[in-house]
């Protein structure tokens, strides 16, 4: 990226002998919506903090709009953040709560009041404003929380697991709200989940993050359907996982399970006799030869679970098994398990996963 | 009525009666003064009796400077073990006990020997500095009451994302005590705060042994010499100590309800 608005640089973070983030490189451009995503404990929150100023980096450097702030304090860094828990100032109203950043500024009163109004507006509660913060909903308390991040113009817009202590219904009308307000606001904003739907559906791009480390970073697109990492396939999405040999590396050549596939790509880096672990997602497997999906692979169906409107085939192909769904049609008897079946795949779908 | 009920209410009215009993014959103690009939005599010699405003206004004056002393110690003390050192928290605790454990009497004498007025330090070399080691044993006496006070404030509030929440909107230290922790716990510091204003104006060891003239000395002069006055006293510094509970219950009812746990 030529000229990032923000600038994560080889940055580390150790609590004690535990390295928590390691070596993590991240430019993010100006209004752009970034999600870190990946399981507790892998450094997500922890890397967040160190943007906001909370903790300290280890080693390395965070440039904001070509200005290094790594040793600022959080309140010299111009930077709205939102809380998981809301952090909502019991005390005092929800227009006091929005204006807090503005009076701490030094704004004059008329424009205060009148960026609070606007801020009201923007998040949909402009009745609300004499309330106090333990008179409003899970979901009316993050909106003030956004608000009260947004009020004072920040350059950027952290926000650490903002939904989920909110139930599920709140949860998607939230984010997709969010999602506008940036839009709205142009505002580059990092936002931390676990929840991959979440970071899935809003994000411009999407940081996976492992054992302190940025794995993938890139679109929504790539990250489900290009994974570079085992880590990352896993985590990202329901995924068939293969072990497979490489046959004859230049023609894209493998066995699986006794039997034959052919990628039609080479694998690059991988000779013949090499291990490799191949990656379907549900979607992409049928019961039965499909036009346009070549690749095919014999098993056993081993169960079925009847959804609805939905049938859940699990097939034994050697000793992995690999799951599918398919629509159920009232004309036809849902499969039969132990019963031989052939399932079918584009060999382009085949992702080769790294390690 | 239920037989759980019916002792529930006797260990009730038999614990009721130990208190008020002893009260009761107190105040009635205290209105024979007039031979023959029940009168308030006594309460009105007390009460006209220029050693008592002078003794109670002094000691409400100490009572005021040491609650302001306490909150100034107590409370960016208990909000900083919260938010950044929690570790030492029992350490703290053990400390702040130690006024329980160590007699008033030690203490006084410790100052005593330590600011005399040939002392590095010499408060009891004038009168205002004698008043102002009186203030800070006091403190110290009301420290166990003011910190747990404010300790369970803090608990009520969450004190690290609150304060993170006020640095990152730009504000200082000075302002996050002041606008965002002190105004959430100020229920909780003002019960410690009446705790610490009856223990101030009953307090007698350390008034006396710095001859400082206050209440609890004066209570004591006039319990040596008098018959119903100290009677008539003994209820009214029963009143005033019922009256801060009473307050303090009264104020809990307005402290702010936290929004900040999710729902």
């Amino acid at each position: 990226m030529p000229d990032p608005f923000l600038s994560i640089q080889s940055v580390k973070k150790s609590f004690g002998e535990t390295a928590v983030v390691r070596d993590f490189n991240l430019d993010v451009g100006r209004g752009e919506f970034i999600s870190f995503l990946g399981p507790s404990g892998c450094g997500k929150t922890t890397m967040l903090r160190m943007v906001a100023g909370f903790e300290e980096p280890s080693a390395g450097r965070i440039v904001v709009d070509g200005k290094d702030v790594t040793n600022l304090k959080p309140n010299q860094r111009k930077i709205g953040m939102v809380f998981q828990a809301y952090a909502l100032f019991p005390n005092l109203t929800v227009a006091q709560n929005i204006a807090f950043g503005l009076n701490v500024a030094g704004t004059p009163r008329a424009e205060t009041a009148k960026r609070v109004s606007e801020m009201l507006v923007l998040i949909g509660l402009p009745q609300l404003g004499d309330r106090f913060p333990y008179q409003l909903s899970g979901g009316q308390q993050q909106r003030v929380a956004l608000a009260r991040a947004l009020a004072p113009k920040p350059r950027l817009l952290l926000l650490d697991e903002p939904l989920s202590a909110l139930d599920a219904k709140v949860r998607v009308s939230l984010r997709e709200e969010i999602r506008q307000i940036q839009k709205e606001l142009g505002i580059t904003t990092i936002f931390v989940t676990h929840d991959q739907e979440e970071a899935l559906s809003i994000s411009d791009r999407i940081v996976v993050m492992n054992n302190g480390r940025a794995d993938q970073v890139g679109t929504p697109f790539e990250i489900y359907n290009r994974p570079t990492t085992r880590f990352v396939a896993n985590f990202v999405g329901t995924l068939n996982v293969l072990e497979g040999q490489v046959v004859d590396a230049g023609a894209g050549t493998i066995q699986v399970a006794g039997q034959t596939i052919e990628l039609g790509r080479s694998l690059a880096g991988r000779s013949g006799g090499d291990g490799v672990s191949l990656a379907l997602r549900p979607e992409a497997v049928s019961l039965g030869r499909t036009p346009g999906r070549p690749g095919a692979l014999n098993g056993t169906i081993a169960d079925v679970h009847f959804l609805g409107s939905v049938i859940r085939v699990r097939t034994k192909v050697g000793d992995r098994t690999v799951s599918l769904d398919t629509f159920n049609d009232p004309a036809l008897p849902p499969p039969v398990s132990g019963s031989a079946a052939e399932i079918a795949f584009a060999p382009r779908d085949l992702m080769v996963l790294g390690d | 009525m239920k037989r759980g009920k019916f002792w529930a209410w006797l260990t009730f009215a038999l614990g009721a009666a130990y208190f008020i009993i002893p009260l009761l014959a107190t105040m009635e103690f205290a209105m024979r003064m007039r031979r023959g009939t029940y009168s308030f005599d006594a309460f009105a010699v007390v009460f006209g009796d220029p050693r008592f405003q002078a003794t109670f206004m002094y000691s409400v004056v100490a009572a005021i400077f040491t609650i302001l002393l306490g909150v100034l110690i107590v409370v960016p003390t208990a909000y900083w073990i919260r938010l950044r050192m929690p570790q030492i928290r029992p350490v703290i605790e053990f400390i702040t006990l130690l006024p329980l454990v160590i007699p008033a009497i030690v203490i006084v004498f410790g100052y005593i020997r330590m600011y005399g007025s040939n002392s590095p330090l010499p408060f009891l070399g004038s009168a205002r500095g004698t008043d102002a080691l009186l203030v800070i044993g006091y403190a110290t006496l009301a420290l166990p009451y003011m910190y747990r006070a404010v300790d369970t404030g803090l608990r009520t509030i969450d004190v690290r994302t609150l304060t993170e929440a006020a640095q990152i909107l730009g504000a200082g230290w000075t302002r996050i005590i002041t606008r965002v922790i002190l105004p959430n716990v100020l229920i909780a510091v003002l019960s410690g705060a009446f705790l610490t204003f009856a223990i101030v104006i009953g307090e007698f060891t350390i008034a006396s042994l710095l001859n400082r003239p206050a209440f609890g000395p004066y209570l004591q002069n006039i319990g040596a010499n008098r018959a119903y006055e100290p009677a008539a006293l003994a209820v009214i510094t029963f009143v005033i100590t019922w009256g801060c509970m009473t307050v303090i219950q009264l104020l809990a009812r307005f402290a702010p309800k936290s929004a900040n746990r999710p729902n």
